[in-house]
């Protein structure tokens, strides 16, 4: 042990000594709190739109309800159109009185971006088929989404590794080309244990300042609470592990007993495959293999429904006309019984077609799964976009809430406007509310996969390095 | 005229001429590039991944092809099988206007996934496009997919990095540097000669690309749908935008390996540049052109439309704008009644409601784009120094795969939707004479479907201005540096 910790003292104050690693160090910990405090500002832009929608929803049903109130008391003289018209349950549930589902960022949502900017975190709910409201996109530049932007998750996946084997890629070599590894290898008994402790002197300063920045940023910028959650001991046990996997990796290559210039050429070779090309072959498979659906079938597939219960109502509205020719044809009822009957049709087709292409979405994910072993990167960023709740389980799980409520505002508002029921306002009171899912309880989804991809590969270079190190020779 | 002619002077008989030194140096360069196995394990896996990125793009655009094709026929058989109704319900169902895939997006596919492909034609409103396919696509698709462009813009700069680094302080190392420059060998020389072997690697991996890319075009477009000529002049000038952005990588490298003390200082100095200009870049790019030209939130922009549309009428009848246009149309008509009209009051209603709507449309709609244009201006402006930032949004523009092709392509279909309502309008004004008044088949056939014709390769030329500068500026830079690197050399 005192071997190892001579070896861990000694390459620590010769690296405090250096310049370079410091700058690296410093530029890592700059770039770690910049991009935690971008991604506040990302959580507060997000929290602000759900707010909006909140008291928007909030104005709207206090209006609604004001009008209501001056329809009973017979201060609305003329007649309101179906549409605007806050007793009709048909329109009400499709429209004037949507819910806003809105998906709150997670504590540590300031940590990885993941499908936040894609995703809207506020749908608003009606009694239409889902693809009228599910698929309102948030504005943004395409090509601010297309380049993506500095968070915590791109400076551990990408710069963090980099800064790891800056440190790390020669620590044999370098002794070796300058001499002295000699010197080393007899300064205890065990060599290989004194080596070791010159890499974890190597490694630790990498990961020690970066899990102390990420420490920092996530208090000063997301609140000391944040440190307290499981979430937070998940995003820490994520750097440690990757971080490891790095040092693993250069500890084997530079244990071949090669020269600086092979062990950087190969550890960057290797860092552009794990880190750059199998993320984008993986993606580029997955798609190929399983192309994400067409959206435009479930769109058409609406409207060929809206277009067939149209025939259908006028059919029936003929036939009903025949036999009472005084009845207005295009009065308030009918539109809202035409209304609610393409509505219904879209419904039943939207619904199959929205399950079709889940399972078609669920084979891609589930290729990517299979495949995503193979690159420690793609597995890291997912586990950190997991961690800060912005990853796809918790947008799945968003979906399936929007799913569950969408049944429940249809069971309400449907039977009311099948009936012709006007809408009051206790109606409003009892109308639906959506129940979002606690932003706390939000972790990490797939730490058994995150130790199967990572850990295995981490210990098993490990293992070489620590082989190469023990049969390593001056010469 | 005497016999006898004059004897060149020895020296000047034995000094090989400028060219043939640089070809010299040149062929040196490539036989040693040629003989380092690992540089050319790793121009073979580049060419094998051109190869797969090449076939995954045209998969994906036949793919897109097919699929927005279908979908376009489909509704148009849904509009045309509407059966008799009012006009105006008519223009409420609408139409559906579908982006026809650019056959060079399966080069780049630039921002096709993060912007929707389809929009909704209907009455009274612009629609904004949907389905991103980036949607469907996961948090593991934000790492990105492989394409073309994705190879050109950063893995072939590393590919240059790496067989280049060396060039200079590698031979300084070795002791040759000097031995060059005492057979007679000037600096200039020296750099032309060792770009020339760099950019003879470029063309190697540009050559198959290029070929590639070509039998893709010709197999993959549709010529009466869109110019052939116009799709190898776009792709001429991708070819050029990639071979200054390549270029400059070449002089940036070489300038470098000059001044470096050692090759580990030049590798690692080369690689934390291409690590900031492929990765560091573009993302604070964004970060900062975000905080510096704001583009407005979906809620603020809708919010926007709906306040300008709340002072026009729609379908309010008990609006004042309503009754003013009323007592406006009486007038000019000289009638008291609308009964007595000569026209159908409810089609000029509906003509003048779209009229004002459409300068809505417009004013908000082109904000949105021109606070796009600021951000895509100020990204590319750090163009000259990390050319990522230039030859992205170049790439994307010639590719018909940025936001402006985008805009293009909405602005297009707005105008199909405005065609649609006028002519649902104007049908109503002449031709409804009462309130059950119901068009048929006929109509919705003379309505045409949308049709797209993108525009040619001068659009994306009149909006590359600030990216072309940029990747000018960067040639020009990088040369200059590198001279001035290789002139510094002091050999014996």
């Amino acid at each position: 042990m005192s071997a190892f910790l001579a070896g861990l003292r000694f390459e620590a104050r010769t690296l405090a000594r250096e310049r370079a690693p410091g700058l690296a160090l410093l530029a890592l910990v700059g770039l770690t709190l910049f991009s935690l405090h971008a991604g506040a500002v990302r959580v507060e832009t997000q929290q602000r739109l759900v707010d909006a929608a909140r008291a928007e929803e909030a104005q709207r049903y206090s209006a609604l309800k004001l009008l209501l109130a001056k329809i009973d008391r017979g201060e609305v003289r003329e007649e309101l159109p179906p549409y605007r018209d806050p007793r009709n349950a048909s329109f009400a549930g499709g429209g004037l009185a949507a819910r806003v589902a809105a998906l709150t960022p997670a504590p540590l949502a300031l940590a990885a971006f993941g499908q936040s900017d894609l995703a809207p975190p506020v749908v608003r709910v009606t009694s239409a088929s889902r693809d009228s409201f599910l698929f309102v996109d948030e504005i943004d530049n395409p090509a601010n989404l297309l380049n993506g932007s500095t968070d915590l998750a791109f400076v551990i996946v990408f710069v963090y590794p980099l800064v790891i084997l800056a440190l790390c890629y020669n620590l044999l070599s370098g002794e070796r080309e300058r001499g002295t590894l000699a010197m080393t290898l007899a300064s205890a008994r065990r060599p290989d244990v004194v080596l070791a402790g010159k890499l974890a002197a190597r490694a630790l300063a990498p990961i020690a300042s970066t899990l102390a920045a990420v420490t920092l940023g996530v208090a000063i910028f997301a609140g000391p609470d944040a440190l307290a959650t499981g979430g937070f001991f998940g995003l820490a046990s994520i750097i440690l592990l990757y971080g490891l996997f790095w040092v693993a990796f250069a500890g084997a290559v530079d244990g071949l007993g090669k020269g600086s210039s092979f062990n950087a050429l190969t550890l960057v070779s290797a860092w552009v495959v794990i880190a750059i090309l199998l993320p984008a072959g993986i993606n580029s498979l997955a798609g190929y293999a399983h192309p994400s659906p067409s959206r435009m079938e479930m769109t058409l597939a609406a409207r060929a429904a809206a277009t067939d219960a149209d025939r259908e109502r006028d059919a029936a509205l003929a036939r009903y006309l025949e036999t009472h020719p005084s009845e207005k044809r295009g009065g308030a009822r009918e539109r809202s019984l035409r209304r609610l009957a393409t509505q219904e049709a879209a419904f039943q087709r939207v619904e199959s077609v929205i399950a079709r292409h889940e399972a078609q979405l669920d084979r891609q994910r589930a290729l990517t799964d299979r495949l995503i072993f193979f690159s420690p990167a793609l597995l890291t960023y997912r586990a950190l976009a997991d961690v800060a709740g912005t990853g796809e389980a918790r947008y799945r799980g968003f979906l399936d809430a929007i799913r569950a409520f969408h049944l429940e505002w249809r069971d309400f508002f449907v039977p009311r406007a099948r009936d012709g029921v006007p809408l009051t306002a206790a109606d409003y009171d009892a109308a639906p509310q959506f129940r979002a899912e606690s932003a706390t309880d939000v972790g990490w989804t797939h730490p058994g996969t995150m130790l199967l991809g990572l850990g295995l590969p981490t210990l098993m270079l490990a293992l070489a390095a620590a082989t190469g190190y023990a049969r390593c020779r001056p010469r | 005229m005497s016999d006898l002619a004059p004897i060149p002077a020895a020296s000047a008989a034995r000094a090989p001429g400028r060219a043939s030194i640089v070809r010299a140096i040149a062929a040196k360069e490539l036989i040693e590039m040629r003989r380092d196995r690992r540089l050319f394990a790793l121009f073979v896996f580049t060419l094998v991944l051109i190869g797969a990125a090449l076939g995954f793009g045209a998969a994906e655009n036949l793919r897109l092809g097919r699929e927005r094709s279908a979908a376009a026929e489909a509704d148009r058989q849904l509009w045309i099988g509407q059966g008799p109704k009012n006009p105006h319900a008519a223009a409420h169902f609408g139409q559906y206007a579908f982006k026809p895939v650019s056959p060079l997006a399966l080069a780049d596919p630039g921002v096709n996934a993060y912007v929707g492909s389809a929009v909704w034609l209907e009455a009274h409103k612009q629609n904004e496009t949907q389905f991103r396919p980036a949607s469907d696509g996961g948090v593991a698709a934000r790492l990105g997919g492989l394409s073309l462009a994705f190879i050109l813009q950063t893995i072939a700069p590393l590919l240059i990095l790496l067989a280049g680094f060396g060039a200079f302080c590698g031979e300084r190392e070795n002791g040759t540097l000097k031995q060059v420059f005492s057979l007679g060998a000037r600096p200039d020389e020296l750099l032309a000669g060792k770009a020339l072997a760099l950019i003879a690697g470029i063309f190697a991996l540009f050559a198959p690309m290029l070929v590639g890319l070509a039998i893709a075009l010709l197999a993959l477009s549709d010529a009466s749908k869109l110019s052939l000529a116009d799709q190898f002049i776009r792709l001429g000038a991708l070819a050029l935008g990639y071979l200054a952005y390549l270029l400059g990588f070449v002089f940036l490298t070489l300038g470098v390996s000059a001044l470096a003390k050692n090759s580990r200082a030049a590798l690692v100095t080369l690689l934390a540049y291409w690590l900031t200009n492929s990765f560091l870049a573009p993302r604070l790019a964004t970060d900062l052109t975000r905080g510096l030209a704001p583009t407005p939130t979906a809620q603020a922009f809708r919010a926007g439309i709906a306040t300008e549309k709340a002072a026009t009428f729609g379908h309010d009848e008990t609006h004042p704008a309503f009754l003013a246009f009323r007592k406006e149309t009486l007038a000019k008509y000289g009638v008291s009644r609308i009964e007595d009209l000569p026209v159908n009051f409810r089609g000029l209603q509906l003509r003048k409601d779209d009229e004002i709507g459409y300068a809505i449309f417009d004013k908000h709609f082109g904000a949105l784009q021109a606070s796009f244009d600021r951000q895509d201006t100020l990204r590319a402006s750090a163009g000259f120094l990390f050319p990522l930032l230039a030859i992205q949004p170049f790439s994307m523009a010639f590719a018909g795969a940025d936001s402006r092709a985008q805009f293009d392509f909405t602005t297009a279909a707005e105008a199909h939707r405005r065609d649609i309502q006028n002519e649902a309008s104007e049908n109503i004004i002449h031709f409804a004479h009462d309130e059950g008044y119901a068009a048929g088949p006929d109509l919705w056939r003379r309505i045409g479907a949308f049709s797209y014709d993108a525009p040619t390769a001068s659009f994306p030329l009149a909006h590359s201005g600030p990216a072309i500068t940029g990747l000018t500026a960067w040639l020009a830079l990088s040369l200059s540096f590198a001279l001035f690197a290789a002139r510094r050399q002091r050999p014996l």
